[in-house]
């Protein structure tokens, strides 16, 4: 007799075999012992195996259930925590800042923010702590929403975000003091019109012929001064004129390409531009500050001056003391007069014309344009600079290590980093400009700034941490891993390992000529473009669940 | 009928009540994401614990399903029954695991013909099952290869079909009963080796 196979006997037990050969195998295991056997035997094993298989021999480990609590969180109070502390820090120093930033030439560095620093001081110190006090009331706002958030779903939350907003912008503009002048292609305030409250123009030829008794605010691309200001100007634009007729009582602040000054200014100038140009006849009554590629000082400036930038031309009046950083050497002509101490930072002493009358001679300390990248001091100073990032990622790592993990991941999408990334770069200062100037205000532009210039320095951890990962991970093993529903398996010593790692070779990487100054931006780039997709992937995805710390070490 | 095998053992109303927990947490919630993890987080483990080589990277795969459910539940079909989804994503995944760590073995060429049609002893085999712990048997397939175990695992384990099967250890679908078929015989002689039985399987006809 013959017998059926293993195979047929196990498609039937599951149930793949089709009904007439079922039906012709049960009919022959009904007097087949060996096969009726068999399929007792092999559904026996089948039964074993399944129980064996689905016992609930061990407990489930008690750390994938730990107590669920909302990341999100973390990152925003860690976020305006910082921010608070930087206005509290700023204030407190803000002398030492101003004038540490200027003696590193702040047109090359971070312009923005002494700009903003300066623009905020505009109303004076009041106004500095009205914005920590906005920030606390901001934050705590954003701490109690955080909280009852749980309960709001996600369309209703953009909803009322939106109507605030909405709201905010609709409100008479009478509320902001300002005469707010939007999307003009050419605005020209004539000649005998005055503005009584400060006045806020964007547009793209603006031209101001009469009188504004408030402040000044323009972006912009052609903006000419002909008439009177009295109060102090902000101006954000390619080119800035301001006339032999123009004049700012107050102070001048300008960011961009070309700035030409024939008038007089009452107060200070703060300058970041391609071109500063003061001609014979101009006047500045107290002092300038300056960052920038071309400087022509031809004028009367009654106080110090203190800037850097490539070339630099005095032919003028100064009231002060000059302190300067140049890449080239300083020109100092024929027609200049200083009357206080003038110090030069450079590579050349200043040249010094014949007929320049100073009070004293210049006091030159030689500065080369690029360290020597081996002297023992550089190399002191790059481990100074690898630690300080190294404990600025370990706080993130120990802080927010959720957020820290996931814009490692992040950082890994390469493409949509870097695209992000340079749009944030661009974005960022230009929405907080926005919100400096219109009714938002200063409470949200400044901690704008301040996050993103923490930003700019501290992406580079995230994208230390991703090249550590990819360089030592085993298996594409993350160091901090999240599950949903709270548990969190932070293998510490291995993230830690990853980014020390990466960062000693982001450092390394810099060194190298040339190119190391691009891999730097490409850096600051993507870190800031994970940090920007991450946070975003975030707010927009609400399913994200929920951690809370439980480190495990490794 | 794979839809009532699996979920056998839930009433209509739980049924239910796992549909709106789903859709919530499709829609964002974070409540309802914190119960399909209560429910789902042991099943899951256990699932890992069958498949992967150690108690910690069985954890560690559990941590990192979810993560992946996390991302992909917008891709759930709610048709199908949620817990052979779960099993799908969670075999993929330690499947993966496995691939990468090179523990495979590459024997998806060999094909249905090659599979000796056989009728072991009934008597041998039974003797060899006899007595048998659960524990005995899990012991004996922590011996076994990674696609024999895992074969198993998605069978006996998670209920998942032949289809279901084959897609996700990449074989056709008329090789699943081999794989499956060998897997018992490997297991057999991974018991035969631990206790003193011989070989199980008799050669008839």
């Amino acid at each position: 007799m013959s017998h059926y196979d293993e195979m047929t006997f196990l498609q039937y037990l599951e149930g793949n075999l089709e009904r007439a050969r079922s039906l012709e195998l049960s009919a022959h295991t009904q007097h087949c012992d060996a096969c009726r056997a068999l399929l007792g035997v092999l559904q026996r094993e089948t039964h074993l195996l399944t129980h064996a298989l689905r016992e609930q021999d061990e407990a489930v480990p008690a750390r994938l259930f730990n107590p669920v609590r909302e990341r999100i969180s973390w990152a925003w109070v860690l976020s305006f925590g910082m921010a608070a502390a930087g206005i509290y820090w700023f204030v407190t120093t803000y002398d030492q800042l101003s004038t540490g930033l200027t003696e590193a030439g702040i047109g090359k560095t971070d312009l923005m923010s002494t700009l903003f620093f300066n623009g905020v001081t505009m109303k004076g110190w009041s106004s500095m702590w009205t914005a920590a006090q906005w920030l606390a009331v901001v934050s705590l706002g954003v701490i109690g929403f955080m909280l009852v958030r749980k309960s709001m779903r996600r369309w209703n939350t953009i909803a009322l975000v939106m109507s605030a907003l909405v709201a905010a912008l609709g409100m008479p503009l009478g509320a902001a003091a300002a005469d707010i002048k939007h999307s003009e292609a050419s605005y020209t305030l004539k000649a005998g019109e005055t503005v009584k409250t400060d006045l806020i123009v964007f547009g793209n030829s603006i031209q101001i012929d009469g009188t504004v008794e408030g402040d000044l605010i323009v972006f912009g691309q052609n903006v000419t001064v002909n008439g009177h200001v009295m109060g102090d100007a902000l101006v954000c634009a390619s080119m800035l004129t301001v006339t032999a007729n123009g004049t700012v009582d107050g102070s001048v602040r300008y960011a961009g390409g070309n700035f030409i000054l024939s008038g007089k200014v009452g107060r200070s100038m703060l300058v970041g531009t391609g071109t500063l140009t003061a001609n014979p006849g101009s006047e500045v009554a107290w002092g300038v500050t300056f960052g920038a590629g071309n400087v022509f000082l031809n004028g009367r400036i009654g106080r110090d001056i203190l800037g850097g930038g490539g070339h630099i031309n005095l032919n003028g009046y100064v009231g002060g003391n000059i302190r300067l950083h140049g890449d080239a050497p300083v020109d100092i002509g024929s027609s200049t007069e200083v009357l206080g101490k003038i110090e030069v930072k450079g590579p050349k002493p200043p040249e010094i014309a014949s007929g320049a009358k100073l009070a004293s001679a210049p006091v030159f300390t030689l500065v080369k344009r690029d360290t020597d990248t081996f002297s023992s001091f550089s190399w002191w100073h790059k481990l100074l600079a690898w630690g300080a990032s190294f404990v600025f990622g370990l706080v993130l790592v120990l802080l927010v290590p959720a957020f820290f993990d996931d814009t490692v991941r992040t950082a890994n999408r390469f493409g949509v980093s870097l695209g992000v990334g340079l749009l944030l770069l661009a974005g960022i200062p230009l929405a907080a400009l926005l919100a400096c100037i219109t009714i938002v205000g200063l409470s949200v532009g400044v901690p704008t700034i301040f996050l993103y210039l923490l930003l700019i320095y501290g992406g580079k951890v995230f994208v230390a941490a991703w090249l550590g990962r990819m360089l030592m991970g085993k298996d594409g093993f993350a160091g901090v891993m999240i599950g949903i529903g709270g548990q969190r398996v932070i293998k510490t010593p291995a993230i830690l390992g990853h980014l020390a790692v990466g960062l000693a070779i982001l450092y390394a990487l810099r060194m190298i000529p040339y190119i190391g100054g691009w891999i730097t931006f490409a850096v600051v780039v993507w870190g800031l473009g994970a940090v920007g997709v991450t946070v975003f992937k975030r707010l927009s995805s609400r399913s994200a669940p929920v951690t809370a710390p439980a480190p495990v070490t490794a | 009928m794979e839809q009532q095998k699996r979920s056998e053992g839930m009433s209509a109303a739980e049924l239910q009540v796992l549909a709106d927990c789903i859709a919530r947490a499709r829609s964002g919630s974070l409540e309802a994401w914190g119960d399909l993890y209560r429910d789902f987080a042991g099943p899951i483990f256990r699932f890992c614990r069958r498949t992967m080589p150690t108690r910690e990277d069985a954890e560690d795969a559990t941590t990192e399903i979810f993560m992946k459910l996390r991302e992909k539940i917008g891709m759930y079909d709610q048709s199908r029954p949620f817990q052979a989804w779960l099993y799908k994503v969670a075999a993929n995944h330690c499947w993966d695991l496995l691939r990468r760590r090179r523990t495979r073995q590459d024997l998806e060429t060999e094909g249905v013909d090659e599979m000796p049609l056989e009728h072991p002893d009934p008597s041998a085999l039974d003797k060899l099952l006899e007595d048998r712990s659960s524990q005995d048997m899990r012991t004996a397939l922590a011996r076994l290869p990674s696609r024999a175990r895992m074969a198993l695992v998605l069978r006996y384990y998670s209920d998942m079909s032949y289809d279901e099967i084959a897609d996700t250890l990449g074989v056709r679908r008329n090789f699943v009963g081999v794989v499956l078929l060998r897997a018992r015989h490997q297991l057999r002689e991974a018991l035969g080796e631990r206790g003193s039985m011989g070989a199980a399987a008799g050669r008839t006809q």
